[in-house]
C-alpha cells in the first residue's frame, strides 16, 4: 500500500494552487498541497480581477503585450475557468456575481473605485457611478476604516457609527455570527432613517455567513446593502481562501500546512519528491508531477537579492526585465515598476522554459511578464493559468504511463 | 526567522482565536514581532497581557514569512513569569503533574471532591474555572501497566503523557495493543510531565527540570534502538519543538530525530512494508477536529490518512478552529469566557457538518468539545482499534 505517494504535489495555497489542485483531484488523481503559510489571497479584496484595461476584460486581454501569460491560455479556457469559479463559489455558499464580458467597480475604503470582474454577492450593490447616495455604517474604534475619506471624495454620502463592543475587523466579523449580537444590531439599525440611500458597511459582516447577513439587513431595511473591502485583515479575502480550501478538501485533496519546501529529490529530467525539514527529521513527499504556484515576491515564490531574482523551490531560471536600475520607477506609486515583469517564462504547456524539468507546471503570479498591478489581473490570471496547468499536467500524466 | 522578517500583513491576526473574542489581547502581530522591537532584557517585563496567549501556534502556521509570533510570546511569558510573583493558579497548573499524581492515588475521593458543589466553589475561589467537568482521575494509571513484549523487531518507547496516564489509561492500553498487534515491542519508559504546562504558566525552571529528566530517560531508550512514540500532540510538540529551542535540552536533537506521532509511526510501518493492516468497515460519521498542536507538528494529518483507508467511515476534517481550552489555559477564570466562546464556535461548526462523533488526538480538545456539545468524543486510535478488531478487554 503506497501511503505518501501522490500523483501531483501542488506548491502554494493561493487561488492558483487551490484551483489547480481541485481540478486534478476531480479527475480522481491523488493530490497533496504543501504551503509555508496562508496565501496573499487572504489579503486581497476577494474580487476576481480579470483584466482592468477596458470595459470588457476579454478585449483588454487581447490588447496585452504578446509575452503576457494570458496569451498562453485559450479564450474558452479563460471563460471556463471563470464560469467554473462562479459555480464552485455558489456551491460553497459564497456566491459571486459578474460576467467575463464586463468589468465593474467596487468602492475602496479610501472612496476611490477599483475595477474588478467577478465580485462577491455582498458587493453586488456597489454604486457604479458617483450620483447615488450612500449611508455608511461603521463601527466604533474600527481601525483602518474612516468614512471621512469616502465622504471627502463623494457627494450624497453620510455615515452612522455603531458600538460593537470590539473594534477589529476579525472580532466584529465573529460577533455578527452571534445571534444575540446580530439581533441587537438590527434593532439599532431599524431606528436609523434612510432616504434613497444604499447602505454600505466595511467588509466585516461575518466570516462564514456574510451573504445571509447582507441579505437579512437588506430585507429588513428595504435598501440595497453592500460591503466595502478594508485593508488587511480582509474578510472577503479570507472568505475566498476558506471556500477554495474547503472545496479542495471536499474533492479529496490533502493540505500540509507550515511545510516550506527546503529541498528536492530528482532523477534525470524528473523531479521525484519535495522535502521539508520538519521538526526533527526531513520529511519528503513523492509525486509524479508538481505544480508551482508559490506566487511572486510577497507570496514567497520569488526572492530578490542585490544582483538577481531567485525562484525559491526549484531554482528555475527567472526572467528579470534588465539590470537592477530598470527594476524600479522613480515614482513609488507607479504601476510601471520593471520588477513587475519578473517571474518564470514558460512554454505553451506552462512548463518552465530553459530548464530540464519535464514534470513541473507553473501557474499564477509567479509567471513572468504578468504586471499584475498595472493590468489588474491577479486572481483572474491565477484561475486561467491554473486550469491550463492542470490540463497540461493531466496530459503529461496520461502519456507518462 | 526573527521578528524583523514580519511584513505586518496581519494574516496571523486573522488566525488568532483569542484575538477574536478577547479585546484585551492585542493579537500575535502586536504581542509578538511588533512589541519585540521595544523589549529589552535590561527592563522589567510589564506586558502581563502576553499571558492571554494560549500558545495554540496558529499564527506560526499561518505566517507566510516564517516568523514565529507564538515563540516570541512564549519567551516573553517566561520572562514575565520570572520577574513577577506566580499566582496560585499558575503554580497549581504548572505542577499539574504532581497534582494529578496525587489525584490518581486518591482517585475516588479526589473525583468526588472535584465534582461536588463545595469543591467547585473552592476551585472558583482559587480562580479555576468549572464550566466543563474536570476529567476523572483514574486509580489504575498506565504507569502500572505490565510491559508487553512480543517477538517483533521494531521497538518503541511509548511517551503516553499525563492526560492518558491519569485520566484515560484505557486509551493508552488500546494504543499499546494496537502497536503490539503490528508486531512492535512497546515499553513504557520512566517519564514525567513533558513540561508544556509549566511553560504555559511561565515557569521555565520547572519545565526545564521535567524536560531534563524525560530527555535522559528517552535518550537511553533511543541509544538502545528504540523509537519514541507519543500520542498527545501537545507533548509531542513540546518534545520536538520546545526541547531544542526554548528549553535548550542537550539530547533534544537526538530525541527529535527519533520521535513519532503514533499515527505517523503506523504510516511509516506501512510504507516500510513492515505491516499490511486489514482495515475493516467502521460505520461511523465522524467530525475530525484537528488539534492546533497537531498542525504545528508539521507532519500533515497522519490519523486522517489512516482513517481514510477505513471502509464505511465518513470523516470530515475541521482544522479552522481552536477548541479554546488549550490545556490549563481555559481552566483559568480570566480565560474562561475566551475558552467558552471559542469552544462554542468550534462546536457550532462541528454540528453543522451533521456528523455524529467528534474525533480528536488531543485529550484536552476532547474534554472541551465533548463537555460543550454533549457528543461522544473518541481518539483516532480508538477508531483504528475498532477497524482492526482490537478489543477493549484488558
Amino acid at each position: 500500500m503506497s501511503v505518501i505517494e501522490y500523483d501531483v504535489v501542488i506548491i502554494g495555497a493561493g487561488v492558483a494552487g487551490l484551483t489547480a489542485g481541485t481540478i486534478l483531484a476531480e479527475r480522481g488523481l491523488k493530490i497533496a498541497l504543501v504551503t509555508t503559510g496562508e496565501p496573499t489571497a487572504c489579503l486581497s479584496t476577494g474580487g476576481i480581477d480579470v483584466c482592468s484595461g477596458r470595459d470588457n476584460p476579454l478585449s483588454a486581454i487581447r490588447e496585452l503585450p504578446a509575452q503576457h501569460p494570458y496569451h498562453l491560455v485559450s479564450d474558452p479556457i479563460i471563460k471556463d475557468s471563470l464560469e467554473n469559479f462562479l459555480k464552485v463559489m455558489t456551491e460553497m455558499n459564497l456566491p459571486y456575481t459578474g460576467t467575463i464580458e464586463k468589468n465593474r467597480n467596487i468602492l475602496s475604503s479610501l472612496g476611490t473605485y477599483k475595477t474588478s470582474c467577478l465580485v462577491p454577492l455582498t458587493m453586488e450593490a456597489t454604486p457604479q457611478g458617483t450620483d447615488e447616495s450612500i449611508h455608511i455604517i461603521t463601527f466604533k474604534g474600527l481601525k483602518d476604516f474612516y468614512p471621512g475619506y469616502i465622504i471627502s471624495r463623494r457627494k450624497n454620502t453620510r455615515f452612522s457609527e455603531y458600538d460593537a463592543g470590539v473594534s477589529s475587523t476579525m472580532s466584529i466579523a465573529s460577533r455578527f455570527e452571534e445571534k444575540a449580537f446580530f439581533e441587537k444590531f438590527l434593532l439599532w439599525l431599524e431606528k436609523l432613517k434612510f432616504q434613497k440611500d444604499k447602505i454600505a458597511f466595511p467588509a466585516v459582516l461575518g466570516l462564514e455567513s456574510a451573504t445571509e447577513i447582507v441579505h437579512t439587513v437588506s430585507t429588513l431595511t428595504g435598501k440595497p446593502v453592500f460591503e466595502i473591502p478594508t485593508i488587511p485583515p480582509s474578510m472577503p479575502g479570507r472568505r475566498l481562501f476558506n471556500a477554495l480550501k474547503k472545496y479542495f478538501r471536499k474533492k479529496g485533496g490533502e493540505i500540509y500546512w507550515s511545510w516550506p519546501v527546503t529541498g528536492i529529490e530528482k532523477s534525470g529530467r524528473l523531479i521525484e519528491a519535495v522535502a521539508t525539514s520538519s521538526l526533527g527529521r526531513p520529511n519528503s513527499i513523492n509525486a509524479r508531477a508538481f505544480i508551482l504556484a508559490t506566487g511572486s515576491f510577497v507570496g514567497g515564490g520569488l526572492t530578490a537579492t542585490r544582483e538577481a531574482v531567485i525562484e525559491n523551490i526549484f531554482h528555475l531560471p527567472v526572467h528579470v526585465p534588465g539590470p537592477r536600475e530598470t527594476w524600479f520607477d522613480n515614482d513609488y506609486f507607479s504601476l510601471n515598476h520593471g520588477i513587475g515583469k519578473a517571474g518564470i517564462i514558460v512554454d505553451a504547456s506552462l512548463r518552465p522554459a530553459d530548464s530540464p524539468w519535464k514534470n513541473i507546471f507553473v501557474c499564477g503570479a509567479i509567471l513572468a511578464n504578468t504586471e499584475i498591478l498595472k493590468n489588474g489581473c491577479g486572481h483572474g490570471l491565477a484561475l486561467a493559468t491554473a486550469h491550463q496547468a492542470a490540463q497540461s499536467c493531466v496530459e503529461y500524466l496520461s502519456h507518462e504511463l | 526567522m526573527n521578528y524583523e522578517h514580519c511584513i505586518r500583513c496581519t494574516i496571523c491576526v486573522e488566525n488568532c482565536p483569542v484575538f477574536r473574542v478577547n479585546p484585551d489581547f492585542p493579537g500575535p502581530k502586536q504581542a509578538g514581532p511588533d512589541a519585540q522591537r521595544f523589549r529589552s532584557d535590561r527592563e522589567r517585563a510589564e506586558d502581563g497581557w502576553v499571558l492571554l496567549c494560549s500558545q495554540c501556534k496558529r499564527c506560526e502556521m499561518a505566517c507566510p514569512c516564517g516568523v514565529e509570533p507564538a515563540q516570541i510570546i512564549l519567551k516573553e511569558q517566561q520572562r514575565y513569569g520570572k520577574e513577577h510573583p506566580q499566582t496560585a493558579t499558575h503554580l497549581l497548573f504548572a505542577n499539574n503533574y504532581y497534582l494529578s499524581a496525587l489525584g490518581s492515588l486518591t482517585a475516588p475521593i479526589a473525583n468526588m471532591i472535584a465534582s461536588s458543589k463545595t469543591g467547585k466553589k473552592f476551585f472558583r475561589s482559587m480562580g479555576i474555572s468549572t464550566y466543563i467537568p474536570f476529567p476523572k482521575f483514574n486509580f489504575r494509571t498506565l504507569r502500572h501497566e505490565k510491559k508487553k513484549i512480543s517477538k517483533g523487531r521494531k521497538k518503541v518507547a511509548f511517551f503516553y503523557g499525563c492526560f492518558i496516564n491519569f485520566y484515560r489509561p484505557d486509551i493508552g492500553r488500546k494504543i499499546i495493543r494496537l502497536l503490539s498487534s503490528m508486531n512492535v515491542d512497546v515499553v513504557l519508559p520512566s517519564q514525567w510531565c513533558c513540561g508544556l504546562p509549566a511553560l504555559g504558566n511561565g515557569n521555565m525552571a520547572l519545565a526545564k527540570y521535567f524536560a531534563q529528566k524525560n530527555a535522559a530517560s528517552l535518550s537511553n531508550y533511543i541509544d538502545a534502538g528504540y523509537d519514541v512514540v507519543y500520542t498527545c500532540t501537545s507533548c509531542g510538540l513540546c518534545l520536538l519543538h520546545d526541547y531544542p529551542n526554548i528549553l535548550k535540552i542537550p539530547q533534544a536533537r537526538k530525541i527529535a530525530e527519533n520521535t513519532y506521532d503514533v499515527h505517523e509511526y503506523i504510516i511509516k510501518l506501512i510504507s516500510d512494508n513492515y505491516i499490511k493492516p486489514d482495515f475493516r468497515e467502521v460505520k461511523r460519521k465522524i467530525a475530525y477536529h484537528i488539534p492546533c498542536h497537531l498542525r504545528a507538528l508539521e507532519i500533515g494529518y497522519p490519523a486522517a490518512k489512516l482513517m481514510s483507508f477505513i471502509p464505511g467511515l465518513e470523516c470530515e476534517i475541521l482544522d479552522d478552529s481552536c477548541c479554546g481550552l488549550s490545556g490549563s489555559y481555559g481552566f483559568k477564570e480570566k480565560n474562561e469566557q475566551t475558552a467558552i466562546q471559542l469552544g462554542n464556535r468550534a462546536v457550532a461548526l462541528i454540528k453543522k457538518t451533521g456528523m455524529e462523533n467528534i474525533v480528536a488526538d488531543c485529550g484536552s480538545c476532547r474534554m472541551q468539545l465533548g463537555g460543550l456539545s454533549g457528543m461522544t468524543t473518541l481518539d483516532p486510535a480508538e477508531i483504528l482499534c475498532e477497524s482492526l478488531g482490537i478489543s477493549d478487554q484488558k
